[in-house]
């Protein structure tokens, strides 16, 4: 008998047009952290879905404490111990934290000795238990609706926990976490591990890795690279593995040179549908050649504010002023007109039309002027000439060329041709709100090079971004939301990571 | 006054139930327009179940109502197969899915009806003649002011109907099914990934709604129109489509829209009667609950929430 408690061999795994996982053949020990490091569509899930018994492989086996097993279902893994907490959590909002964790696997007691019911109180009770013991707090009897994210991943935890797994599968845990929340996740994560459970941690932040995993597998397009021992690697060589080449971490960067101010956020107040103020009374200014970061934990109002800017949201009070002139009022078009370019969060539903082709899509905020049109009629050369030079200047990659459905591009490229569009307009205010999201660590690489290209040439940049990391990196001055109110505002040198990360949970104040 | 309560109770009951039967399908995240199909076919089984053994048995047709009842839940039930399937095997759009099946519940059992009379009784009638269902009264309760016309002239489907909705209200609120399937129109992908299978509870949900159907539309048979025929289609099943909207989707809430319904239509009928007014203007007087449903629309459509989930098809695949 090996001494792994888990071992996949040479599974490989096809969905249509792509492999996801080519052979690939991993062994984990009995009470060890286990960490799988690689890009975004490496194929991380995907491997540890068939774990979960969500996919079954076309080939290869599985060896569960040495016995030979086909997991063809969540339940099936969940008899063999295994339990995975999803990147997406899978939870009903409307029911409480014990309704969510119970769901599938419900205690049952008789009333009258007849009719069979779930006992709710008696799983509150237990559930009450089981957090306390792995240090999760919760109140069982809450709504999920009610929670944060941390707490609503520790409801994700406690589900595979009550189910009594033993083997836990992390996918991708701390890309909605706030740095303090990750640090206790990761502290929840090693206890777990003295405990005796053992752990696979899916992640792209070598940091993490480095920090509590033992070993880490590295997957590059559906390849195993490598198994490394972590304490005898550095993050730079797991970094080099993973992406396929050597890369730089801190973008290159001179001091900002910032000169006339462009934008002015005057006591901005914005409510949302439900009359709720999600922005509340937030100023600031913006310079050419400055970028300015709104660094925040999701949902606190910082896209509001960059809609708000854009003329995607009304503004209920306040105003906002570019290069002098009150445009509160102005329509979205005006505003693009006087020097707004626009990278909105939600690439696919906002930034392109799916279905156009990519030249169309390149020229989509320019179409209806000369030269691509005249009087009315759309000459499609000049689509196409424009196209052409995009592509080649920003280096945008499809399958074919101008004519490729855009909806068919990898998420990075389809960044791309929405930020070359958005330069096009030679605008100088630029919004980008969450412009990494979803995109691998190259493309990112590309996108934080191209902000502060635009930048040196004294434009004034308006950033919006979950990823403390990416801010920290990239941004000149900061200002931090929570609740709908800026925090702090600050120059980036003068503010650490861990600063930052407090401003955002509220915990610290002016 | 007493014939308000009475004539409103026999209405909305069995419009509560159908009620039920969509709060069910749409919990599990399937839109139900097809109730109006589900009951009108319901009540096509059930009476033709009940003239034919009358026929062959020799037996009064009243003392075959629960008979009738019986095989009119098993018509609805049978008949959402069809959405069932169509809208979670082939991931139809389940609102074309909907309507399509109510104009053939029409269509079927308006010709069905007339080829059954013409064949098995040799006469030419779009109608299966059923009276009206014997009633009951409780003495003693009867004779309290107002309460009393509850439990006067009481149809026994009445009392039916209350069992059943409390056993649903159970089903749905208390046991692990029903759990699951709340979830299921909320979240399928929380259920799936809890390793139950959405599809059969959806599957289940439908049925249930068509089982449901079919018992409200065999009451309406037996009651108010006193026959089976085409003008069994008379909007009832959206009727309780909009009672379970300004429900929000609960039961209770929706058991008192129904009432308001039931009184609004048997309040109109009897003002159109005590003013003796000619036959075309009792037909104003029962557009009331019409109306209604136009008025309540504006106060409720925003406060309610419909299940998250509900109408969308469920792809386990999809991220
Ligand atoms: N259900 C699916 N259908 C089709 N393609 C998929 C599916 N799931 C994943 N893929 C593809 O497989 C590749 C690996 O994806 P995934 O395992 O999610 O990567 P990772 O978790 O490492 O980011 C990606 O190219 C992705 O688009
Ligand atoms: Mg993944």
């Amino acid at each position: 008998m090996s001494d792994y408690i888990v071992e996949m061999k040479h599974i490989t795994k096809r969905f249509p047009g792509i492999v996801a996982n080519d052979d690939v053949s991993i062994g984990i020990k009995k009470g060890e952290i286990f960490a799988l490091l690689g890009e975004n569509g490496a194929g991380k899930s995907t491997l540890m879905s068939i774990l979960g018994g969500m996919y079954e492989p076309d080939e290869g086996e599985i060896y569960i404490r040495g016995e030979k097993v086909q997991i063809s279902s969540p339940n099936h893994a969940a008899k063999l111990n295994i339990g995975m907490v999803h990147q997406h959590f899978k939870l009903v909002s409307d029911y409480t934290i014990t309704e969510n964790i119970i769901l599938g696997v419900e205690p049952m007691k008789k009333f009258a000795g007849l009719f069979p019911y779930v006992d709710i109180r008696n799983a509150n009770r237990k559930i009450e238990e089981l957090s306390k013991n792995f240090g999760l707090e919760v109140d069982p009897t809450k709504k999920i609706a009610d929670l944060t994210v941390s707490m609503q991943q520790r409801v994700e935890i406690l589900k595979v926990l009550y189910r009594e797994a033993e083997i836990l599968i992390f996918d991708e845990p701390t890309a909605v976490l706030t740095p303090q929340e990750i640090e206790f996740l990761l502290g929840i994560i090693e206890g777990l591990r003295n405990g005796g459970k053992t752990i696979i941690l899916i992640t792209h932040k070598l940091e993490e890795i480095k920090k509590v995993a033992d070993r880490c597998a590295v997957l590059n397009k559906g390849n195993l690279v490598d198994v490394l021992d972590v304490k005898e690697t550095s993050t730079k060589q797991m970094a080099q593995l993973m992406v396929g080449r050597e890369v730089n971490f801190e973008s290159a960067k001179a001091p900002a040179v910032m000169k006339e101010e462009v934008l002015k956020v005057d006591h901005l107040t914005v409510k949302n549908e439900d009359g709720f103020e999600v922005v509340k009374d937030v100023s600031f200014t913006i310079h050419s050649g400055e970028i300015f970061a709104i660094a925040g934990v999701a949902d606190n109002g910082q896209v509001e504010i960059a809609d708000a800017i854009a003329g995607l949201t009304k503004v209920s009070g306040g105003k906002v002023l570019l290069q002098g002139k009150d445009i509160t009022n102005e329509s979205i078009r005006n505003r693009t007109e006087m020097g707004i370019s626009y990278i909105p969060e939600d690439r696919q539903s906002f930034g392109l039309v799916l279905d156009f082709d990519l030249s169309t899509n390149l020229a989509l905020k320019q179409y209806y002027r000369e030269p691509f049109a005249s009087k009315g009629i759309l000459s499609k050369e000049e689509f196409e000439q424009f196209g052409s030079k995009l592509i080649d200047k920003y280096d945008i990659r499809s399958g074919q060329g101008i004519k490729t459905q855009v909806r068919s591009m990898s998420g990075g490229n389809q960044q791309k041709a929405i930020i070359a569009r958005e330069i096009e307009l030679q605008s100088p205010l630029m919004i980008f709100v969450q412009p990494t999201r979803g995109v691998d660590i190259g493309a990112i690489e590309n996108i934080h090079k191209m902000m502060i290209q635009q930048r040196d040439q004294g434009k004034a940049i308006l950033l919006v971004s979950l990823e403390l990391d990416e801010i920290m990196n990239v941004a000149d001055t900061i200002g931090v939301i929570y609740n709908g109110q800026l925090q702090k505002i600050a120059s980036s040198e003068s503010l650490t990571t861990n600063e930052v990360g407090e401003y955002m949970m509220g915990a610290k104040h002016e | 006054m007493d014939t308000i309560i009475i004539d409103g109770l026999s209405f909305a009951l069995p419009l509560f139930i159908i009620a039920i039967g969509g709060i069910y399908s749409e919990k599990s995240g399937i839109t139900n327009l097809a109730l109006e199909g589900f009951q009108g076919f319901g009540a096509f089984i059930g009476a033709m179940s009940a003239v034919l053994i009358a026929n062959a048995f020799g037996t009064d047709i009243q003392n075959l109502f629960y008979v009738a009842l019986l095989f009119a839940m098993i018509g609805g039930m049978g008949f959402s197969i069809i959405h069932a399937v169509l809208s979670i095997k082939f991931k139809a759009d389940q609102v074309i899915s909907g309507v399509v099946i109510n104009i053939l519940a029409l269509a079927l059992t308006t010709f069905l009806t007339t080829q059954i009379n013409a064949l098995v009784f040799g006469a030419a009638s779009d109608k299966f003649r059923l009276g009206v269902s014997e009633r009951f009264t409780i003495e003693g309760v009867a004779n309290i002011p107002v309460i009393g016309a509850v439990f006067t002239n009481v149809y026994p489907f009445e009392v039916i109907i209350i069992v059943i909705a409390f056993f649903a209200w159970y089903l749905l609120y208390k046991t692990k099914f029903g759990m699951r399937l709340r979830a299921s129109g909320e979240n399928p992908h929380s259920v799936d990934a809890a390793g139950v299978n959405v599809s059969k509870i959806r599957f289940s949900a439908v049925l249930i709604s068509g089982l449901l159907s079919g018992l409200g539309g065999m009451c309406f048979a037996y009651s108010i129109s006193a026959n089976f025929s085409s003008n069994i289609y008379m909007g009832y099943g959206f009727l309780a489509i909009a009672a379970l909207i300004f429900g929000n989707w609960r039961i209770l809430p929706t058991l008192a829209a129904c009432l308001l319904f039931g009184f609004a239509k048997s309040g109109g009928a009897f003002i159109a009667q005590s003013m003796a007014l000619p036959s075309s203007f009792t037909d104003l007087f029962m557009i009331l609950p019409y109306v209604l449903t136009l008025l309540l629309l504006i106060f409720f459509s925003k406060s309610n929430r419909a299940p998250r989930a509900l109408g969308e098809i469920y792809d386990k695949g999809k991220r």
